[in-house]
């Protein structure tokens, strides 16, 4: 009978338990790095032991205690504020100034409140455009990045053409951005749009905007979309999209029967993601931190512009 | 060779409980008590790892897992009250003041990598920066160049007239270091030090032991030279290590796509030396020259620089000045002047804003950017 050693229970089940290397096995570039690198709790035990003089390393600060639906709305309406969960780009002090950077940013231009599928006017400065400014009507398809690098994407159709147009939502260039329609899809990405017949993603530039109200809830648009002829950008048939009907251009029945079969087979379904705790506890943020985020960022949020 | 594997056991069994494992029903893992021989080839690499042979012992024997929990707070108070009320060598009168010129070469400071963040330009283009902070800095010792050169560092032809500065980053728990390391900050009066580095600098630029150091040693818009510890990847083939194109992928070659081909060329004539071949790739100091300061946060002590410092995510950095003659000429045409030999909390005459930026760089405070219109 085996031991019961990181190594073992890796080869057992390789997808539930992270590869745990035994110290004897262990890389001499493992030990070698520790040698010219701080690990972050050290750094951290530094910041704030007593014998540092920079006292404002040690503060924490005060805010209002926030409960559970309060922070899943703020994860859901300021997805930008938490960074990125990836241990090995992890401070907490540049994490701090990059809160700073753009607490100072949202108090100099309001951002309205928006969601993936709703419907958005960006204004730019622009050195080369006739006006020196350019306005670009379009529904946001897409969110990423985390931090100042955060990016949305407009998709609208000019001349028969699809257009996308991605903006970086801390660019000091950004005007002004308006929201003419506040709505949420089925899906939180609407990239399969790219290979849907245009008219579903055509919105009018002179389009005006919709009067929002505070307060209530965001409503959801249910309307499912038609996927063009095949090929696609991404093969779509293996996601698990739910604002999109089903596709029935198959080239032959064998074809489908195929893309059937190849959907459910288990490297591509992957059934052990839904099970597996420490892939969802790598690749978010746990609500012990985020609580600490969002209630620095909801005490600092009275200051900030609103129009 | 058995002599050796009685000596692995002997020191392994003083370290344990020597009564318990005499007892006859023990339970002590079995690799504490192998007799086997080690066979085979036994090839001493030049370890990068190794230290310079008049480095002082650095670790102690850990005593603090055997204290209770109150007894590790009561050591933290007394390290406290020690260092609060040791007399400090800055109370002495402070040492003369130069004025820069170019010739001099002042100190540097060891900083930390803590990441990368996107800023932007006055004009609107998007830069990156990385972010160095310094925790906890000071000086440690300064030895004069006729000293100097007596020293086992000195190399026999560097030049004479410099002299050496040890530099330390962040104050640690003094409990778990060695008698002999803690001698090192006597002079200095200062907690035992995480990392020490050493710079050399010319007579006038020197600093006395125990002063302080912050990011205000640096200007906004000055060029320095950081160098850093390459991330280390261990034994590579000559394709990684070296960039080779490699052998074909097919058309009939066998066991040759990842190799490097023709050694050389003749018997007589033997390798060359020096000749690019697999070996260990990495940890090695290498320097990334004139590397512009665009932002500097005095609150939290970081340095916002251009990207491309070598190093994995948390590794030490040194900051120096830039050596590069046509910088230096910049700065005297500008009229620049460098704080000498360091800056001093009694310097400043205005209290610090918390952001210092550069001319160039867009101040995230201020309203977004319109250009004006031109006919």
């Amino acid at each position: 009978m085996p031991t019961m050693s990181g190594l073992y229970l890796f080869k057992q089940c390789p997808r539930l338990v992270p590869p745990v290397i035994d110290a004897a096995k262990c890389n001499i570039q493992l030990i070698s790095r520790s040698l010219y690198t701080v690990p972050n709790e050290t750094l951290e035990k530094q910041r704030t032991s007593p014998l540092n003089r920079n006292p404002e390393l040690r503060k924490q600060s005060k805010h209002r205690v926030l409960n559970s639906k309060e922070v899943s709305e703020f994860r859901d309406r300021l997805p930008e504020f938490l960074p990125n969960p990836n241990p090995e780009h992890r401070d907490r002090i540049s994490e701090i100034l990059e809160r700073q950077d753009m607490v100072n940013r949202r108090r100099n231009i309001d951002i309205p409140e928006f969601y993936v599928g709703s419907i958005l006017a960006v204004t730019i400065a622009d050195k080369y455009a006739p006006g020196k400014d350019g306005r670009f009507v379009g529904i946001c398809i897409h969110r990423e990045e985390h931090g100042l690098r955060h990016k949305f994407i407009l998709r609208n159709v000019i001349d028969k053409q699809g257009v996308e147009i991605m903006y970086e939502m801390y660019n000091p260039l950004i005007l002004k951005i308006e929201v003419l329609k506040q709505e949420k899809r089925l899906d939180d990405s609407l990239l399969y749009l790219r290979d849907c017949p245009l008219e579903y993603s055509y919105i009018p530039q002179d389009l005006k905007g919709q009067m929002i109200h505070k307060g209530v809830q965001v409503p959801v648009n249910k309307t499912k979309v038609p996927l063009g002829p095949r090929p696609w950008s991404q093969r779509w048939d293996r996601f698990d999209l739910k604002g999109v009907e089903e596709f029935t251009d198959w080239r032959s029945e064998k074809a489908r029967i195929r893309a059937l079969e190849s959907r459910q087979h288990p490297q591509v379904a992957k059934p052990w993601e839904k099970v597996d705790l420490i892939k969802h506890y790598k690749e978010n943020i746990n609500p012990v931190e985020a609580e600490e985020i969002y209630g620095e960022v909801d005490k600092d949020s009275k200051n900030w512009k609103n129009d | 060779m058995a002599a050796k594997g009685l000596f692995n056991v002997q020191c392994k069994l003083l370290i344990c409980d020597v009564g318990r494992i005499l007892e006859p029903n023990n339970s002590i893992s079995r690799p504490l008590l192998c007799y086997q021989q080690n066979r085979g080839k036994r090839i001493a690499r030049p370890s990068k790892i190794a230290p310079r042979p008049w480095f002082v012992r650095k670790k102690a024997t850990p005593h603090m897992k055997y204290l209770t929990e109150e007894n590790k707070e009561l050591l933290d108070n007394v390290a406290l009250h020690q260092y609060k009320n040791q007399p400090s060598p800055l109370r002495d009168e402070p040492w003369p003041r130069n004025e820069w010129t170019p010739s001099v070469r002042r100190a540097g400071l060891l900083g930390v990598k803590i990441g990368v963040q996107p800023q932007w330009k006055k004009d609107g283009t998007r830069i990156l920066c990385q972010l160095i902070q310094i925790v906890d800095n000071h000086v440690i010792r300064y030895t004069p160049p006729e000293e100097y050169q007596k020293s086992l560092g000195y190399k026999p032809m560097s030049p004479t007239c410099y002299g050496s500065l040890v530099v330390g980053a962040m104050s640690t728990h003094p409990w778990n270091y060695s008698k002999a390391y803690h001698n090192l900050f006597l002079e200095a009066g200062v907690p035992p030090k995480r990392k020490l580095t050493r710079f050399l600098i010319t007579p006038d630029a020197a600093i006395q032991p125990g002063t302080p150091l912050s990011v205000h040693h640096f200007k906004v818009g000055q060029y320095v030279n950081c160098s850093a510890k390459t991330i280390a990847r261990g034994f590579q083939g000559v394709m990684k290590r070296w960039g080779f194109s490699g052998g074909p992928a097919s058309h009939g070659s066998t066991k040759f796509h990842r190799r490097p081909g023709s050694i050389s060329s003749g018997m007589d004539r033997g390798i060359v030396k020096g000749k690019k071949m697999p070996g260990w790739m990495g940890n090695d100091w290498r320097t990334l020259s004139n590397v512009k300061i665009w932002r500097i946060n005095t609150k939290y002590n970081v340095l916002y620089v251009s990207v491309g410092i070598p190093g994995p995510h948390h590794g030490y950095v040194r900051i120096n000045d830039s050596v590069t003659h046509k910088i230096k000429q910049k700065y005297v045409e500008a009229g620049k002047q460098f704080p000498m030999p360091t800056y001093y909390e009694d310097d400043a005459t205005e209290p610090y804003p918390e952001d210092i930026y550069d001319e160039e760089l867009f101040p995230m405070t201020e309203n977004s950017i319109t250009f004006e219109q031109t006919e």
